[in-house]
């Protein structure tokens, strides 16, 4: 799992620029699934036939973006003016080290605040090395997107520290269900999703393009397991999160106690999640067309939207167990 | 039908929004004699179809109440909680509960008593942090039977006051799916040609998901949306608000113009006092969604005044529900294949 | 249709009749034939010079203006409005309006500065301050001649001053109607459709349907967009700047540009010797993000015109810039 994680997490993709990642999947699944394609989103879309003519379509999603720093201006000087491509925490970037896509790399950098003033994107700039506005004009252009530094750290036996966890670790799982995934009654739709951290864009059109029966939502979510943090009631290490609600989504009751009821029984470690705040591609498939069955599938990550998002290997592998349990199980 | 022991039972269905399964199926049963066929789909939404070869009109009222959630079990055994849709704080202090574990639990709602607290703090209101759940069991019973993300909800019975109005939790939006049936009931006795689909919807308080999906699934020609609106109390900031007797229409840009103008005209040939007000932009009712789905649909909005929202003695007037359904049920029936004409110039 | 025939129609979010009928009217003369939807939405298909195959390109442009609509009228026979759309009451204060389909004048006024405390300057007067004087006696007579629920446009009539710039109303979104009817004077390989949306100013709705609709392969969104060009501007807070192009996006907050559109329209106006700047700030939201996400999905992107006080009483653009707008598209159109 941590050499599949690596590689997920290697290639640049900010919302709207997940071709990379796309990619690098696609490689992945090469032979190991029915089709592969890519949509007009550029959401990566694979199937595993069922073997029921009558079964559902299952569809799994897991988003390749991740949240990045989007070109808006040059100052003279040779500065870059940024503003946010989903959730950047303002306050958390001062002295970051970040890379564009062409592979140019620049430091994010706040300029000094007045007295009572929070920092805001508008504080921000980033340092690439240009002398002046001519020179950062030829680096990078209006529009371009810097994210993260690649930077993986391995943090004890089981733990991972990384930019892009959310929601490349997701990624992982999804791939790896589908590499290890048999023939089942039911159809596997593994859906690598774009645009999620500007509205779950991508899980939208592409639920209604494949109407499924049955949508999963795999994603990362909030810890409550460091020093004066306790929601939500998750921790790291203690297996896979099944969502009951967040502020997008209410998992099926039914779909929830099936998944739950199946890690039960099958000795999977799992934790039951409620999250006050967030959303992921489940609300997004949930409404769709007539409305369909939806749960979350979570892996506990500390540090989330920050440069070193922490998870557990454990919780990935437990995740990868109960969608195949699942799957076995069958759609009810 | 007897609108007042419609409202007790339906008041007391378990049906926050996602889970709306029990208060789902209530008001199936209760449509089913007055309609042609009643589905619950997916969602949980209830679909009350009256075939006709008219226009196929959607109504929409939604099951689904404010609610609470399990989100953490303390060591001493008592249960912290979260929302289900936009819960008041200052109404849980002291409020009874049921607490839907693997058994019905009862419940209290407690939070540190006034005595103990510095004189700055009793001036403030209770926060979230500071209640907790007391269902009266040893913690290693409560981890048997409870378990992060159960739903608790309110146990208030149902209240009759004077002059017919009737105080009850969840009449956001029950009392409305109410006037519902009891529009289908009155249907049966008038000539009608339209294709009606009466709507319980769900998830309304989270973000109209149920009625969204419901209006894809049924694709409407036009729909109207009804939902509850606040009534005038002490202490209400002038032009807020509306009279408790009567129904009220919306005007504004999400509410289509002919069609507002066909609903206020049957109003008034029918004698049914209705009220306006102005919504300048989102209505904050199913009709949002719903005139979006597929093509869009026009949609108008017809609101039941309702005292004390989101809290568990949410107060309404019977005879203005019973005047809603009468509006409806001649509105419905008088709705011929003209409507559309003209709709936009 | 002229600009400024336009930009005097009055047609605020919901309430778009007199620029519906009027574009209907124009678009028949014109020899093609325009369809009312079910949102309001004036559509109008022209099919392409490929015959089958050809792309479907949607071309949306909003008919709506921001405005205000009376919610109440007070005892003394004044009407007091709620915005239509996103109207800072800073702007609208000793302002001249037109109140609903007679177009009854009114003013809206303010405490005059000799009464005012020295508190009272520095308190930014909101809705709740805000009231429309139509010179009625009493409510009965206000609410005869504006009941609740009376539209309210701003009365501003079109000026072209300086050096080729406008001064009008409803720039947003007039100037992107403008280039749609001057688009449907061509002809071009593509399938045009062409919205004339409804309700972009209070949520895209208009759009939301047609998207849905049309089933667009492509869409294209002309708007008037924010422009923060005088004065001393930081450079985090600059925008695009009037006179210098038509502004292409690459993203706002309701959508990313397709990015093989984005960099087309810039080849194509860098080409083409096309006035273009690309707008450098990710702000705001359009039609462009609920088309996008109809059905399966539609590439978009946005060509605005910069507007300098955009929803306002008197918003000002640049006419080269609109003729920019016109060009791009038309470039863009070809090459589909």
């Amino acid at each position: 799992m941590y050499e599949l994680l690596k590689k997920v997490l290697k290639p640049y993709g900010p919302s709207g620029n997940e071709e990379a990642v796309a990619q690098t999947i696609r490689q992945a699944l090469e032979g190991h699934v029915d089709s592969i394609e890519s949509d007009v989103m550029g959401n990566l879309i694979a199937v595993k036939k069922g073997t029921d003519p009558n079964g559902k379509k299952v569809m799994f999603s897991a988003h390749m973006d991740h949240i990045g720093f989007i070109v808006t201006g040059f100052e003279k000087e040779g500065f870059l003016r940024v503003t946010s491509v989903g959730g950047v925490d303002p306050s958390s970037n001062q002295f970051r080290h970040v890379v564009f896509g062409n592979g140019v790399e620049g430091v994010v950098v706040s300029q000094p605040l007045q007295p009572g003033e929070n920092r805001a994107m508008k504080h921000l700039f980033i340092d690439i090395g240009a002398q002046d506005k001519a020179e950062a004009e030829k680096m990078v252009k209006l529009g371009d997107v810097a994210v993260y530094a690649p930077n993986v750290v391995r943090l004890g036996e089981h733990r991972v520290a990384s930019p892009a966890m959310d929601d490349r670790s997701a990624c992982a799982v999804l791939l790896q269900f589908l590499l290890q995934a048999g023939r089942y009654a039911d159809t596997i739709i593994g859906v690598f999703s774009v645009q999620e951290e500007v509205g779950c864009r991508g899980a939208k059109t592409a639920s209604f393009a494949l109407a499924p029966d049955v949508g999963i939502a795999l994603d990362v979510t909030a810890w409550g397991d460091t020093p004066e943090v306790d929601q939500p009631a998750v921790s790291l290490g203690k297996g896979i999160a099944v969502k009951v609600m967040d502020r997008a989504s209410i998992s099926n009751p039914a779909l929830r106690d099936q998944l739950m009821g199946l890690a039960e029984s099958k000795g999977i470690p799992y934790q039951r999640e409620v999250l006050a705040f967030g959303g992921t591609d489940a609300g997004s498939m949930q409404t769709s067309r007539g409305g369909i069955p939806v749960c979350t599938l979570s892996i506990p990550c500390r540090y989330v939207h920050s440069a070193l998002e922490t998870v557990d290997l454990r919780d990935m592998e437990a995740g990868v167990q109960l969608m195949l349990a699942y799957m076995e199980d069958g759609v009810k | 039908m007897d609108v007042q022991k419609i409202l007790t039972e339906a008041s007391a269905k378990v049906g926050p929004s996602g889970q709306e399964m029990e208060v789902a199926e209530y008001f199936a049963g209760q449509f089913r004699p007055f309609v042609d066929e009643v589905t619950v789909d997916a969602m949980f939404n209830v679909i009350a179809h009256k075939k006709g070869t008219g226009p196929r009109v959607a109504l929409f009222a939604h099951m689904d109440e404010i609610g609470l959630m399990v989100i953490a079990i303390e060591e001493d055994g008592s249960l912290r909680l979260g929302n289900v849709g936009g819960v008041d704080p200052r109404i849980l202090p002291a409020s009874r509960v049921w607490v839907h574990g693997k058994e019905r639990l009862f419940g209290t709602i407690g939070a540190m008593p006034p005595h103990l607290m510095k004189p700055e703090d009793r001036k403030k209101n209770y926060e979230r942090k500071d209640l907790y759940v007391d269902v009266g069991l040893p913690v290693e019973k409560v981890r048997e039977l409870v378990r992060v993300g159960d739903i608790v909800t309110f146990n208030v019975p149902a209240t009759p006051l004077l002059n017919g109005q009737f105080a009850a939790k969840t009449m956001d939006d029950r009392a409305c799916v109410a006037m519902l049936v009891e529009t289908a009931e009155r249907l049966r006795k008038l000539q009608c040609d339209a294709d009606v689909y009466f709507v319980g919807s769900t998830q309304e308080e989270v973000g109209s998901r149920g009625a969204e999906t419901a209006a894809f699934a049924i694709a409407p020609d036009l729909a109207i949306a009804i939902d509850v609106d606040h009534a005038t109390i002490p202490g209400s900031r002038p032009n807020t608000t509306v009279e408790l007797d009567s129904l009220c229409a919306s005007i504004g840009p999400f509410l289509q113009p002919k069609l507002l103008k066909r609903l206020m005209d049957c109003a008034a040939a029918h004698h049914v006092k209705l009220q306006t007000t102005v919504a300048e932009r989102n209505t904050y009712t199913d009709g949002d969604e719903v005139s979006l789905a597929r093509d869009g649909i026009p949609m108008v909005l017809l609101s039941l005044p309702l005292k004390y929202m989101h809290t568990t003695v949410e107060t309404l007037d019977i005879q203005a529900l019973q005047e809603g359904s009468r509006l409806l049920s001649h509105f419905l029936s008088e709705l011929d294949a003209g409507w559309e004409d003209d709709l936009w110039i | 249709m002229d600009l400024k025939t336009l930009t005097e129609l009055r047609a605020p979010s919901g309430n778009e009749q007199p620029l519906r009928r009027a574009l209907l009217a124009e678009i028949k003369a014109m020899g093609l034939e325009p369809k009312l939807d079910r949102l309001g939405n004036v559509v109008v298909v022209k099919p392409g010079t490929q015959g089958a195959g050809a792309k479907r390109v949607m071309l949306s442009a909003h008919m709506d203006e921001v405005g205000l609509i009376v919610a109440n009228v007070t005892e003394e026979g004044f009407l007091r409005p709620l915005p239509i759309g996103g109207v800072d009451p800073r702007v609208i204060i000793s302002k001249r309006v037109l109140c609903g389909d007679e177009a009854v004048p009114g003013v809206i006024g303010a405490m005059a500065i000799h009464l005012q405390t020295p508190e009272d300057r520095k308190r930014v007067l909101g809705y709740d301050d805000i009231y429309v004087d139509i010179g009625a006696k009493d409510k009965a007579e206000a609410q005869a001649q504006c009941p609740m629920g009376t539209y309210i446009t701003f009365d501003t009539a079109y000026v072209e001053f300086g050096d080729g710039f406008v001064s009008a109303k409803a720039l947003d979104d007039r100037v992107g109607c403008y280039t749609l009817l001057r688009v449907l004077e061509g002809t071009y390989p593509c399938d045009v459709v062409a919205v004339f949306s409804s309700q972009e100013e209070v949520g895209c709705r208009g759009a939301k349907g047609a998207g849905f609709a049309q089933e667009p392969d492509v869409a294209l969104v002309l708007e008037g967009t924010t422009c923060n060009d005088l004065g001393k501007v930081p450079q985090p807070e600059q925008v695009c700047a009037a006179g210098a192009g038509v502004a292409v996006s690459f993203m706002d907050r309701s959508s990313i540009g397709n990015k093989r559109l984005f960099a087309q329209a810039l080849e194509l106006a860098q080409a083409q010797a096309i006035p273009f700047q690309v707008k450098g700030s990710v702000s705001g939201g359009n039609d462009a993000g609920v088309i996008q996400l109809a059905r399966g999905g539609v590439p978009t992107l946005v060509l605005s015109v910069p507007c300098r006080s955009i929803h306002s009483p008197s918003s000002v653009c640049k006419l080269s810039d609109v003729e920019a707008q016109l060009a791009l598209t038309q470039a863009l159109l070809r090459a589909m």
